[in-house]
This record gives C-alpha cells, sequence and structure tokens, in this order.
C-alpha cells in the first residue's frame, strides 16, 4: 500500500510544481515543453502504478500504450498543420 | 513456449491467453482506449481551435487556478484511496477495502460539487457555450464540453462506486469486481492530468 501513497506524494508534486511554472517567467516554447512532459510523466505514473500496467503482459500494454499516443499523435499532427495555415491566412487579409 | 514453473515469463508469448488476464478485465481495458481516444478527438479538436483563435482567453485570468488544484489534490487522493481498496481485496481483506471505496466515492462526490460551483461561477460571469466575456467564442463551448463531458464520468463512477460499496457491505463483491471500479476511477483521474494541462495550464 505504501507505493500508492508514494506515487500520490510524487504526482502532487508535480501538479505543485506545473502550477509554479505556469506562474514563473519561462519562454513558451519551453514551457509548452515542460508543461507536456510533466502531463505525460503524470500519466505514466498513474497507468503505471494506480492502474497497474506496469504489472500487465508487454502485449496488453503495447495495445492500449500505442494504440491511444499513437491514434492521439496522428489526430493533432494532421489537423494542427492545417488550423496554422487558416490562422495565417485570416490573420494576413 | 511452455511456462514451467520458476521459469522466466516471456512477455510477448501469452500462447492461448494472449494478455493473461480475464476477460472482464480485456474488456474494462477495451473501454478505457476507446473512451481515451473519445477523449483524445475532443481534445485535439480543442487544440485545433487554440491555433486558430486569435484572442484565447488568459486562463489564469478566467479561472481561479488554486481553486482547480484542490480539485485536482482531490482526485488524485481519491485516486490513491481507490488504490488502496484495490490493494486490500488482493490480500484477500474484502471486507477491508470498504472504507477506502468509500472514500474514493466521497472524494468523486466533493469533485463533483467544487466543479458545479465552478460553473455556476463561469455561468454567473456571462459564459455560455457560443460566446463569453474573455475572448475567443469557442472558449466556453470547449470548457463546458469538456469538463462536462469528464464530469459525467466522475459521476458515473461514483455511482459505479457506491454500487461496489453496497455490494461489498453485502459480500456480494468480488476482488475483481473492485478492481474494475478501480481501474475505472484512475482513468477519470488520468484524463483529469490532460484536461488540467492542456486546458487550464497550457
Amino acid at each position: 500500500m505504501r507505493i500508492y501513497w508514494i506515487t500520490w506524494a510524487v504526482l502532487l508534486v508535480f501538479t505543485v510544481v506545473m502550477l509554479w511554472a505556469d506562474g514563473a517567467a519561462i519562454p513558451r516554447a519551453a514551457f509548452l515543453v515542460f508543461m507536456i512532459a510533466a502531463m505525460l510523466t503524470k500519466a505514466s505514473i498513474i497507468a503505471g502504478n494506480f492502474m497497474h500496467l506496469r504489472s500487465e503482459r508487454a502485449g496488453l500494454v503495447a495495445t492500449v500504450v500505442i494504440g491511444l499516443l499513437v491514434t492521439g499523435l496522428v489526430l493533432y499532427v494532421l489537423i494542427a498543420p492545417d488550423a496554422a495555415r487558416i490562422h495565417t491566412m485570416v490573420g494576413a487579409q | 513456449m511452455a511456462h514451467a514453473a520458476g521459469q522466466t515469463i516471456d512477455r510477448w508469448n501469452g500462447g492461448v491467453c494472449p494478455f493473461d488476464a480475464g476477460w472482464r478485465k480485456v474488456m474494462m481495458w477495451w473501454f478505457i482506449v476507446t473512451d481515451g481516444l473519445l477523449f483524445a478527438g475532443f481534445l485535439a479538436s480543442y487544440g485545433y481551435a487554440r491555433i486558430l483563435a486569435f484572442h484565447w482567453p488568459n486562463q489564469s485570468s478566467v479561472f481561479s487556478l488554486p481553486y482547480i488544484a484542490a480539485m485536482t489534490f482531490v482526485l488524485i487522493t481519491s485516486s490513491a484511496t481507490m488504490a488502496s481498496a484495490v490493494d486490500a481485496t488482493r490480500r484477500s481483506r474484502l471486507r477491508a477495502s470498504l472504507p477506502f471505496v468509500l472514500l474514493t466515492a466521497a472524494g468523486g462526490a466533493v469533485f463533483l460539487g467544487m466543479q458545479a460551483f465552478e460553473w455556476r461561477h463561469l455561468i454567473e460571469a456571462g459564459a455560455r457555450l457560443n460566446t463569453n466575456p474573455w475572448g475567443d467564442a469557442s472558449f466556453g463551448a470547449y470548457f463546458f464540453l469538456l469538463t462536462g463531458f469528464h464530469g459525467l464520468h466522475v459521476l458515473t463512477g461514483v455511482t459505479v462506486l457506491a454500487t461496489t460499496a453496497v455490494r461489498l457491505a453485502k459480500g456480494l463483491s468480488t476482488a475483481e469486481g473492485v478492481e474494475m471500479a478501480g481501474l475505472y476511477w484512475h482513468f477519470v483521474d488520468l484524463v483529469w492530468v490532460f484536461i488540467f494541462t492542456l486546458f487550464y495550464l497550457v
């Protein structure tokens, strides 16, 4: 049971650090990289420790993680350039 | 490859049971993946709107971030109590998991109450699905869509947990039943990590 409360404490520390970063004067690009890295780390900790994905078979882990991450990434990577292009076109008018 | 006692298990070789898990757990993971894809679609759509928008509101001037952090604290704590409940059932102490399940359900109810308060505050400030006083018109739509859909999941989770608690008290629930409720609850927490970061902070 100890591992769960250590996980809880780590998640809280991450949350506090993210809140601190939100108010700090950090360049936008570095801020985005930090926030996404922290978010993915928190998600991995929850899935690994709370959902016990660490102790599941590699086939199940791969199905869940690759299924979600790759689809999410494809969704975003496919539409983000289009949004940026429209943004630039409207801004130029 | 056959698994003899004491032999190292090849984690890619499941034989007739590829995931080495019962059908309930596999189906719960399938549900989590498909529901996760739904949220991924919402968040990708939100990302599209963010890139398109010229005047996206500054979140720290719209929301009370310490309040949102408190909501996050409640949800993370409820996840820890749920993990403790599952741990108790794995040690064959089904009845010992009951207080943890009740605490988790209470955490979920507190989160819902806090979210209702936040919604009321924003609605009173003029936020609607198609307009808001702070900036881009789609801000309100994404706020209500993302937090509302997540809130519905929390409500479902609280209902599942309350049912599990009643069944535990009557001696009807199994360790697997508690574990499935736990998987769902942790998924709700997991989704909040993404919403909290991408909608409230970034």
